[in-house]
């Protein structure tokens, strides 16, 4: 019966171990910086702009005021924004369910033409909901 | 040779430690059955059962939209008067619309279409009928005469002048199949299907999800949040859809006794329910059967759903919530209204 040889490492076999335990301690230390980060803060929310499904517009909300107009699907929309508010002011769909949705202004909320296929969302980490319903 | 096994080795592990990074999540939107839909999923295959719902959502508004050519609920409406052979998934959910219909009293009926059209609901072109018009209607209005046999394949009959619209329960079933979805992968997650949430699992956390309940008068607005897990959250509310007409706002939750938006005292009913097609359905029910007779479905529908609680939201400033949603429900004290336990 064979026996193995008695393995002594080399200064490679040192080097392969150091780089494993670096590249360990950076990956441990990454993923405690981000456990870390602050949460965002209050009024820290973005707006999103989704056409046919697809993000196409993404704004801090602080930086959204004024008007702003979109079209799809041969439907324009009109929205506003002021004072961490956004709103649907007008709009040519024959529902008119996005102008009747209201103004939102708190992280998970959207507002949604169908006809349109616009949705508007407010994202941001400052919600203490996961999903609204209604 | 030695170091070609020291850098495997050492690559393996590099590989095991991203492992043990944070749970992946994935979202994705999809139009279907005349509404957007949102889906969250938390797992390590959340893009493959993202990927697989969406293709399930729409297989789902093919067969059960009576919009949608060459769907089976279409087929059946062509063919009314007349059996048209179905999947057994139809037969199923038409059984399960019919059995829900039998015990709310009808106040939940699949065969509400043609009412829903008259008013404009199953468009975008609102209009009041005229109550002869109604009264013609009406008549069939009746899912007693839905007649589903089961010889070599089932089949399913409606009346010559009837239409069946699964619209109030399809969501609902849609839910629960994606939430199938998602638990085949091991994923927990949110579906949002246009404002009915089903919710998968719990958090990574180990919490329940918050679902925030939006306040009839002012949608922008919350009436309260709930901590659930693995169930179906449903509202129906006047307003979702409705028009304004000579200064009156006529809503779109049709009572299949009057053919006229349902006046039951209520603004808005929401279900937590363990299954979402019972969800879907009994919110529709529970509003119009108003208070009194909805809080009676929780014990009729006992023996079939482990879960069924309702908040009801009355025209006077009352919030009304059934035991069960103790310490579940957390209302926003903010919103003037007063909470009280159903009794």
């Amino acid at each position: 019966m064979n026996t193995s040889p008695k393995l002594s490492p080399t200064k490679y076999d040192l080097l392969v171990v150091a780089a494993v335990l670096a590249l360990a301690v950076c990956l441990g230390a990454r993923s405690f910086l981000d456990a870390r980060k602050p949460p965002q803060q209050a009024g820290g929310n973005s707006v999103i702009i989704s056409i046919d499904g697809e993000d196409v517009e993404c704004t801090p909300l602080r930086d959204y005021s004024g008007q702003h107009v979109y079209t799809n699907n041969g439907y324009t929309l009109t929205v506003a924004s002021a004072d961490g508010w956004v709103d649907v002011t007008q709009s040519d769909c024959p529902t008119q369910d996005c102008k009747h949705s209201g103004a939102i202004s708190r992280a998970g909320q959207s507002i949604v033409c169908l006809p349109a296929r616009i949705v508007i969302t407010l994202v941001g980490t400052n919600a203490d909901y996961d999903v609204i319903v209604g | 040779m030695k170091r070609f096994f020291s850098l495997l080795l050492a690559a393996l592990m590099l590989l095991s430690l991203c492992a043990c990074g944070a749970e992946k999540s994935a979202g994705k939107v999809v139009y279907a059955m005349d509404t957007v839909m949102t889906l969250t999923a938390y797992g390590k295959d959340a893009d493959t059962a993202l990927g697989e719902a969406e293709f399930e959502l729409y297989r789902l508004e093919q067969l059960l939209d009576r919009f949608t050519e060459d769907g089976e609920v279409n087929a059946i409406n062509a063919n009314a008067g007349k059996p048209t052979g179905v999947s057994d998934e139809l037969a199923a959910l038409v059984a399960l619309a019919q059995h829900i219909s039998d015990k709310t009293s009808g106040a939940f009926d699949p065969t509400i279409a043609p009412v829903m059209d008259a008013w404009g609901f199953g468009g975008s072109e609102f209009r009041v009928p005229t109550q002869p018009e109604l009264e013609v209607l009406l008549p069939n209005v009746d899912a007693d005469q839905i007649l589903i046999s089961y010889e070599d394949r089932p089949r399913i009959t409606i009346g010559t002048m009837q239409a069946l619209d699964l619209g109030g329960i399809a969501k609902g079933y849609a839910g629960d199949c994606v939430k199938s979805i998602f638990e085949k992968h091991g994923c927990t997650g949110v579906i949002d299907l246009g404002g009915d949430v089903t919710l998968v699992g719990r958090k990574s956390d180990g919490s329940d999800w918050r679902v925030a309940i939006k306040d009839p008068y002012d949608p922008s607005a919350f009436l309260g949040t709930l901590s659930a897990s693995d169930c179906t959250v449903v509202t129906s509310g006047v307003y979702e859809r409705n028009f304004t007409e000579n200064g009156v706002t006529y809503h779109h939750i049709i009572d299949p006794a009057t053919g006229c938006p349902a006046e039951s005292g209520l603004v808005s009913v929401t279900v937590v329910c363990a299954d979402g097609a019972y969800a879907d359905a009994l919110s529709t029910a529970a509003f119009v059967l108003g208070i009194d007779r909805a809080a009676a479905l929780r014990d009729a529908f006992a023996t079939e759903t482990p879960l069924l609680e309702l908040i009801f939201v009355t025209g006077d400033g009352h919030v009304l919530y059934s035991d069960g949603l103790d310490g579940i429900l957390e209302p926003n004290t903010e919103s003037g209204y007063t909470y009280e336990h159903l009794s």
